[in-house]
């Protein structure tokens, strides 16, 4: 489904250029489930904010199925954000004005879905998310915990065709990290394609591959024997 | 989406209350000085707006043709009467013309049956025509007919009422007596209008129909004037128009002066050709003849509420970027969920319309408390939701919003869109800080204008004292000056009332000055010195100070002849040890007379203190009788001189049944000069406060945001072991360099600004220092005050609880 290949990215400050990512190539097929992992500073969030069109790239190339995605001016980028992808980040980045039912309602405003679907989609999500008695409350009256289910939650409800996590568990201890894990691994097997970063390799046990990055180079690849054979 | 977004808006000013009603707060402070502002100019421009049948009335205006100092090209309003007729029979496109004869003297006495007299301003005498040109509702009688016979009268409804306490007036009758002595005219009402709610430039209570203006003066030397207005069927060119006119008018002068066997090209040797035109009656009040328009004179309040609205406009965006970080993390994620730039921007836009919105109504609030104080102050009667222009002000108002909301609006909502959505998400709010730089700037701004007004109200108090203390040369207490002239019977009368010591006359008295000059010779040197004319005790009425020599006195038998008093002016011109000394003085038919010096006494001011007294030499002379000096000075021994008052009343009433008594007191008529001055230094002082509370409020959101930033160095630094004084120093003293900056540049503006209002006065204090030394005091401490008062709230604060969240 993603296929990547060159892909360089520079950062420029004052005194120093950064290249943070070195000549990546990348593949990843529908319904895999990726983890990213390598040392702090490797490039990993830069490799994801690439694929979530988040940041643009110096040179390299981006197929999205058959689309290529860097040649995209801004709206479009937008607009194939919205209807493809979905985010969820390490430090949840809920808008914490929003209450959870509408935190999770807003990718949905977004992507002009009917009001009447939009309530409809949203409980069903929250109910599968099991946040059902927290829904009016506001972000900070939420656990950590609590917090990221609903962060994935609206990464999931417009049906993302591309899940990006950037380390989901980071912030959670393990018993809430893993809730967080089973989820994305529920969301893989109905089909969902993921890419995550992650410095657990507890959390990388989840995916079907995982890919080493270092100095912005992928370094090594693995295939994840067990949950490939589980898969199957 | 713009449900949820309105969520967010109003849970954000609802978390962050203090800003919202500081911002909004703010903005309302400076909408409300502009919307004054377009209510006075509203005002102003609705003028001889009440019909629109106006729009084809002119007003003729025929070329000033005396000498004026600058030298300037004047048109006045008051017109030879003949130029009626020859308009009437040159000009077919009028089709009806009046003639109203000028106002003068300070009203006319109404006297209904054997009632007491009433006075009453504006009753102007016109010929039949003056319902034809000026489309009066008639409540009362018709507009065809009811001035048709002399002698007849058309009311205002409002005075109808004043004086009958009703409309029902046809046929009543009363008798007009015009000034004092006049035996009174006659006048039948035959009709009564509606009064209208828009000012007019021709004012008036009533208008008279004696027949005085149906004819022009026989004598083809002498001219009547007064005001021409005439009304054409439909909007008139008027360059083609008033090519006519001066034409036709130019022709009846060559005409008029072979009557009078006067060379034409000889009187108008100058070049200065007379001149007639036509103005529309919507510009009369635009174009007074010699004064300054009132666009002229309000433009500086125009300056200054547009830079009141600039400012709170700043403190608006200066806030509302300084807030956006709060706002950051939203645009991150909406961007990553995909939402536009331009959404984004619109959004915010649309949340600095709602709060604009509701700064329009707090102002609007505002406006409608502070009218009946302002047009006190001002001698104005504005109105708002009276006002005939509503639907101008709230059109004007919409575009007024419009404009605050991009320029407001405009740049937060840029900064806010323009977030870049991975590093507000990693939690790097860099970006927040972009505008530290041009905050400062208006901070920076805000200060200098701050500090400007109240140095500015301080050299202004200053003089203010300075005036209301000065020693006029004259007591002005226990003085009266009763609107009529000498008259010796009266004089005699209540000269025997106790406690009314002198009475006397002169041709000079406050705020009233005609100087007339005179030319004499002393010691070989011609001087010009200004003259006048005094009763024997004029001098002692007024209570003037001798500085040599003595006053006139009955005593001297040449006082009456050719003894003179001069001003400490004119004695600096003339030279030392004068008095005693005699100057020549040629007459009329070239021989000298003599005049011999007898005092001299302290300048006297008898007009405001940015005129300098002329130097004037005093002379006694014979004002009773013809001379009408209308205006006779009575000085009592008291300062309780109601009863002594009531004494000369009765006396006036029993010499002069059908006028009424006037008179003021020296004191008022003094007061009354520096009036206008008074009023110009309030409407400072209001700007200053207004401009000065907008800069704290800025200052003081500022510093809370500020201070909110920093929470968490603030906590770290605590952690460390600051303490609680260092923390709040820190904090100030980045402001403290803005403020002192802004007062160094404020300094030579203040300078310039306050040294050319202080030139505007003769007599006038020297600049001032310590006006300067404490507007900077103020704006410091006042600083020091809001910043520390933020700074010590996030200085105590517990820092686990800020090191928490990270
Ligand atoms: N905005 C930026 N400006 C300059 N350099 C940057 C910027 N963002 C990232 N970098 C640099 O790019 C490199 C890759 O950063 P990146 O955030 O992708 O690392 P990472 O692998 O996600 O690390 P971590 O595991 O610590 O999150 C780093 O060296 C970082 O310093
Ligand atoms: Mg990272």
């Amino acid at each position: 489904m993603i296929k990547i290949e060159n892909l360089e990215k520079v950062y420029k400050t004052e005194e120093v250029e950064t290249t943070a990512l070195n000549g990546i190539n990348l593949y990843v097929k529908e319904g895999e489930f990726v983890s990213i992992m390598g040392p702090s500073g490797c490039g990993k969030s830069t490799l994801l904010n690439v694929m979530g069109l988040l940041d643009k790239p110096e040179s390299g190339s981006y197929k999205f199925i058959d689309t290529e995605l860097l040649t995209l001016n801004d709206r479009e980028r937008s607009n194939f954000r919205k209807r493809n992808m979905g985010f969820v980040f390490q430090n949840f980045n809920l808008i914490d004005e929003l209450t959870v039912f509408e935190n999770i309602e807003l990718p949905l405003i977004y992507n002009k879905v009917p009001t009447g679907e939009r309530k409809k989609l949203v409980n069903e999500i929250i109910e599968r998310m099991n946040i059902v008695n927290r829904s009016g409350h506001f972000p900070q009256q939420l656990s950590g915990g609590q917090q990221q289910r609903v962060a994935v939650a609206r990464a999931l409800v417009t049906k993302p065709k591309l899940v990006l996590a950037d380390e989901p568990t980071g912030n959670l201890d393990s018993s809430h990290g893993n809730e967080v894990m089973e989820l994305l691994c529920e969301l893989n097997e109905t089909g969902t394609t993921i890419v995550m970063v992650t410095h657990s390799s507890h959390d990388a046990s989840f995916s079907n591959r995982i890919i080493n990055l270092k100095d912005g180079h992928v370094i090594s690849e693995k295939i994840n024997k067990s949950r490939n054979e589980e898969l199957i | 989406m713009f449900k949820l977004n309105l969520k967010i808006a109003l849970r954000n000013l609802l978390k962050n209350k203090v800003y919202a009603i500081i911002n909004i707060g703010g903005l309302a402070l400076g909408l409300t000085a502009f919307v004054l502002m377009l209510l006075y100019i509203n005002h102003e421009e609705s003028y001889d707006t009440w019909s629109q049948d106006l729009k084809n009335v002119y007003q003729i205006r025929e070329r000033h043709s005396f000498f004026t100092p600058d030298n300037k090209e004047y048109w006045q309003d008051l017109s030879n009467s003949r130029v009626a007729g020859i308009i009437k029979s040159n000009v077919p496109q009028f089709k009806a013309i009046t003639k109203i004869d000028k106002e003068w003297g300070n009203g006319f006495s109404v006297k209904i049956n054997k009632n007491e007299p009433v006075l009453i301003k504006s009753i102007k005498d016109a010929d039949s025509a003056f319902f034809h040109v000026f489309p009066y509702k008639f409540i009362k009688g018709n507009s065809e007919i009811a001035l048709k016979e002399p002698n007849s009268v058309v009311l205002k409804q409002s005075l109808a009422t004043k004086l009958y306490h009703t409309t029902d007036v046809i046929g009543k009758a009363f008798r007009l007596v015009r000034w004092l002595g006049d035996k009174g005219i006659p006048l039948k009402i035959t009709g009564v209008v509606e009064d209208v709610n828009t000012p007019e430039s021709v004012v008036f209570n009533a208008i008279s129909h004696t027949g005085d203006q149906d004819h022009d003066p026989t004598d083809p030397g002498n001219s009547h004037y007064g005001e021409i207005y005439a009304k054409s069927e439909s909007l008139l060119d008027t360059t083609l128009l008033n090519k006519n006119l001066q034409k036709v008018y130019v022709d009846f002068k060559k005409k008029s002066f072979s009557e009078q066997k006067l060379n034409f090209k000889e009187v108008y040797a100058d070049g200065k050709m007379p001149g007639l035109k036509a103005i529309t009656l919507k510009s009369v009040h635009l174009n007074p003849p010699f004064a300054t328009n009132w666009i002229e004179k309000i433009k500086p309040v125009i300056g200054i509420s547009v830079f009141l609205l600039l400012v709170s406009i700043i403190n608006f965006v200066n806030l509302s970027t300084a807030q956006s970080v709060q706002r950051a993390k939203e645009v991150g994620v909406k961007k990553v969920l995909g939402s536009y730039k331009k959404q984004l921007l619109t959004q915010f836009l649309l949340e600095s319309a709602a709060q604009g919105v509701i700064a329009l109504f707090l102002s609007i609030i505002l406006v409608e408390m502070l009218i009946p104080a302002f047009n006190h102050q001002f001698d104005v009667k504005l109105s708002f939701w009276q006002s005939e222009q509503l639907l101008t002000i709230f059109s004007e108002l919409l575009l007024v919003f419009v404009l605050i909301t991009l320029l407001a609006g405009f740049y937060p909502a840029w900064v806010l869109s323009g977030y870049n959505p991975i590093s507000v998400l990693k939690g790097n709010y860099e970006n927040g800080l972009k505008g530290i730089a041009l905050r400062n700037v208006l901070v920076v701004f805000q200060f200098v204008i701050s500090v400007t007004f109240i140095i500015a109200i301080g050299v202004m108090e200053m003089q203010s004292r300075y005036m209301n203390n000065k020693d006029l040369g004259f007591e002005r207490d226990k003085v009266i000056n009763l609107k009529t002239g000498y008259e010796e019977n009266f004089v005699k009368r209540i000269k025997q009332i106790p406690g009314v010591k002198y009475v006397s006359t002169t041709t000079q008295v406050m705020g009233n000055a005609f100087n007339t000059s005179t030319k004499i010779t002393f010691k070989g040197n011609d001087i010009e010195l200004n003259r006048v004319s005094v009763t024997m005790d004029a001098l002692q009425t007024l209570g003037v100070k001798v500085l040599s020599g003595r006053l006139f006195s009955k005593e001297y038998k040449q006082d009456t002849v050719n003894s003179v008093v001069l001003n400490e002016a004119a004695a600096n011109l003339l030279g030392k040890n004068l008095v005693g000394q005699s100057y020549g003085f040629k007459s009329y038919d070239n021989k000298i007379i003599s005049f011999q010096i007898v005092g001299i006494i302290k300048n006297y001011h008898n007009e405001g203190f940015d005129k300098t007294v002329l130097p004037t030499v005093y002379k006694v002379s014979n004002l009773g009788g013809s001379a009408n000096t209308n205006n006779l000075l009575i000085r009592f021994d008291t300062d309780n001189y109601n009863g002594i008052l009531k004494n000369i009343e009765t006396e006036w009433k029993s010499l002069y049944p059908d006028f009424p008594m006037q008179y003021e007191s020296l004191d008022d008529a003094f007061s009354q000069i520096l009036l206008e001055h008074k009023r110009f230094v309030n409407m400072i002082i209001l700007f200053s406060v207004i401009s000065v509370s907008l800069s704290l409020l800025g200052l003081f959101a500022l510093s809370t945001f500020v201070a909110k930033r920093r929470t968490k160095e603030i906590a770290v630094r605590k952690v460390l072991g600051a303490s609680n004084i260092q923390i709040v120093n820190m904090l100030n003293k980045s402001f403290l360099i803005l403020v002192m900056v802004a007062n160094l540049i404020s300094w030579p503006i203040a300078y310039i600004i306050v040294k050319k209002w202080l030139d505007g006065f003769a007599y006038r204090i020297e600049m001032p220092v310590l006006p300067f030394i404490v507007a900077t005091i103020i704006s410091v401490a006042v600083a020091v005050l809001t910043v520390s008062l933020q700074a010590r709230k996030a200085a105590v604060s517990d820092p686990v609880n800020a090191l928490k969240y990270e």
